[in-house]
């Protein structure tokens, strides 16, 4: 195997070997806690343009199967681990996980201490770093490393450039799409909602021409604050029909309703966060994945109810419009990969929608 | 020839749960807040569902919502009423406030009227609004509610039971279908 090696915009460098493609990337260099559901997040388009660390030291031992993929094309720039399974184990595999990086273009890393390394960003925060060959110069690449500027269009790199539709018999929901997992379908669908997935710039008017009976917001790379147009879009959108926003969504829908996001030292992502419900004092274990949140204090009390809560740290993870059947969640209910807990969501978004249509007939 | 009862179950604890959550936003929603709400709960069900309402909106307000307990039987209009004789003790005021009733079924409204009654004996409320778990249909009177849980159209031969776990094995709805 070919030495390869991460240089850290702080100078930080972790030598190991390469695995699955053998590109040089430059990138933002987050982890994740979860011990499993790693091909999940390998395609989940959230992770684009960014270098995911598994802090679980084994990684691919139930290989990649033909169920789990969360897009077709992920845009993930790498991924980092302790060791990976060579010879993986489980009925449903069908390839390990060096054979599914090199089809998908994605370089890794493996055996580096990823203990280290999830310290390093957690002391730091995120960072940029590089992965390359070890004959590279580490003064030349910490300067290319440095002088990189990340792009900012991230949901226009993986938001789908056509509309197209996953058919069900039922309720017409919109999703549209700032990178959204497969998974959010498969829950619609589940629930025999009828989906029709459009761009990220689609316009209000579009959307509402359309006649849905519900709008989803879904998960996505990035700031939420680079696209002012899509806020403009949910301003005109909320009055008139229920929303459910996730992930990305959920931040977007905090400031075309007055609040203000931040970008949190080293995010969450992982599949055991604790998310207090504050109108029932339940406790769910999400799974998440974001690196920005919402400012709790820029929260407008007569705008917007804050309706869950992360334990730890107290992050903002759901909130409810005053006026409109409007709600979101930081975390992803779809669950894929992670605990189911917090499932009912989309059985909460489609009794909003029923219960919004029925409102209308009698008013 | 012995009738048999078939059981079904319509909501589980989550559905519930996730129903009375909906309604209290709704409630916030069209109520633009909890400023003078007085949430009466119908006895028996209603006044466990009028309580759990109340405090998923003291949690997510943070301030106190009053309830309190309604009891028509005073006021049924199928038996000789003594109505007048016995003004229920409310232990609050409903002059100028906004009032919801809550209750677990509704079907023919005629509870609802004999509870506007009640509360019409007590003062003048701003508003009154009705909240129910379950809105079967077969309404005998012009009466509608304006936060349902869950609409489910019924027979008249079926009957549909609200279990609550203050009073019940648990929470859950069922459907009870003769057959034959």
């Amino acid at each position: 195997m070919k030495r390869r090696m991460l240089v850290l915009e702080d100078g930080n460098v972790f030598k190991g070997y390469g695995f699955g493609s053998e590109k040089e990337t430059i990138g933002e260099v987050v982890f994740n806690t979860g011990m499993t559901g790693y091909q999940e997040s390998i395609t989940d388009q959230s992770y684009n343009g960014q270098l995911l660390t598994f802090t679980y030291p084994l990684i691919g031992n139930a290989g990649i199967n033909r169920d789990d993929y969360e897009s077709i094309f992920p845009t993930i720039k790498a991924v980092i681990v302790k060791e990976f399974a060579r010879v993986p184990s489980n009925w449903r595999s069908q390839m390990n996980l060096d054979e599914c990086l090199k089809e998908k273009g994605i370089p890794g890393l493996t055996g580096v201490d990823t203990r280290r390394l999830t310290r390093v960003i957690r002391e730091h925060g995120a960072m940029k770093a590089l992965l390359t060959d070890t004959d590279s110069s580490i003064e030349e690449c910490l300067q290319r490393v440095r002088s990189k500027k990340l792009p900012t269009n991230q949901v226009a790199q993986v938001s789908t450039t056509r509309p197209y539709v996953s058919p069900q018999n039922g309720r017409k929901v919109v999703v549209i799409d700032f990178g959204l997992k497969h998974s959010i379908l498969h829950e619609l669908n589940k629930r025999a909602c009828h989906v029709m997935v459009l761009p990220f710039d689609t316009s209000a008017e579009t959307i509402l021409n359309l006649n849905p009976d519900g709008v989803m917001l879904t998960n996505g790379p990035g700031d939420p604050t680079d696209l002012p147009d899509v806020i403009e879009m949910i301003k005109e959108l909320q009055p008139q029909i229920p929303i459910f926003g996730i992930c990305l969504g959920h931040q977007l829908l905090a400031l075309a309703n007055g609040a203000k996001t931040y970008k949190m030292d080293f995010g969450h992502r992982g599949f055991n966060h604790p998310v207090r419900e504050i109108a029932t004092g339940k406790i769910a274990f999400t799974s998440q994945n974001h690196g920005y949140a919402v400012a709790a204090d820029s929260v407008d009390p007569k705008r917007l109810s804050v309706t869950h809560v992360e334990i730890n740290d107290g992050t903002v993870e759901g909130l409810k419009h005053r006026a409109y059947p409007v709600f979101s969640v930081q975390y992803h209910p779809d669950a894929a990969p992670g605990p189911h807990d917090a499932a009912d969501l989309f059985d909460q978004f489609i009794e909003v929608m029923d219960a919004q249509k029925a409102g209308m007939i009698h008013a | 020839m012995e009738k048999q009862v078939q059981e079904i179950e319509l909501m589980n604890e989550e559905a519930v749960k996730r129903a009375l959550t909906r309604i209290t936003y709704e409630i916030i929603e069209k109520n633009k807040g909890v400023e003078d709400l007085v949430i009466l709960g119908i006895k028996t069900r209603g006044v466990y569902l009028a309580h759990r309402i109340a405090q998923r909106m003291e949690q997510l307000e943070g301030r106190p919502v009053e309830v309190a307990e309604l009891d028509i039987s005073n006021y049924r209009d199928d038996q000789q009423s003594l109505a007048s004789a016995h003004k229920p003790d409310l232990n609050c005021t409903v002059q100028g406030k906004k009032v919801v009733i809550v209750d677990d079924v509704l079907y023919t409204g005629r509870t609802i009227r004999a509870a506007l009654d009640a509360i019409i004996d007590q003062g003048r409320p701003k508003r009154i609004y009705l909240a129910v778990l379950i809105d079967r249909g077969h309404r005998e009177l012009p009466i509608r509610a304006d936060f349902i849980g869950k609409n489910i159209p019924t027979s008249s031969e079926e009957d549909i039971k609200v279990s609550l776990t203050d009073i019940d094995e648990k929470d859950r709805v069922t459907i009870h279908k003769p057959t034959q």
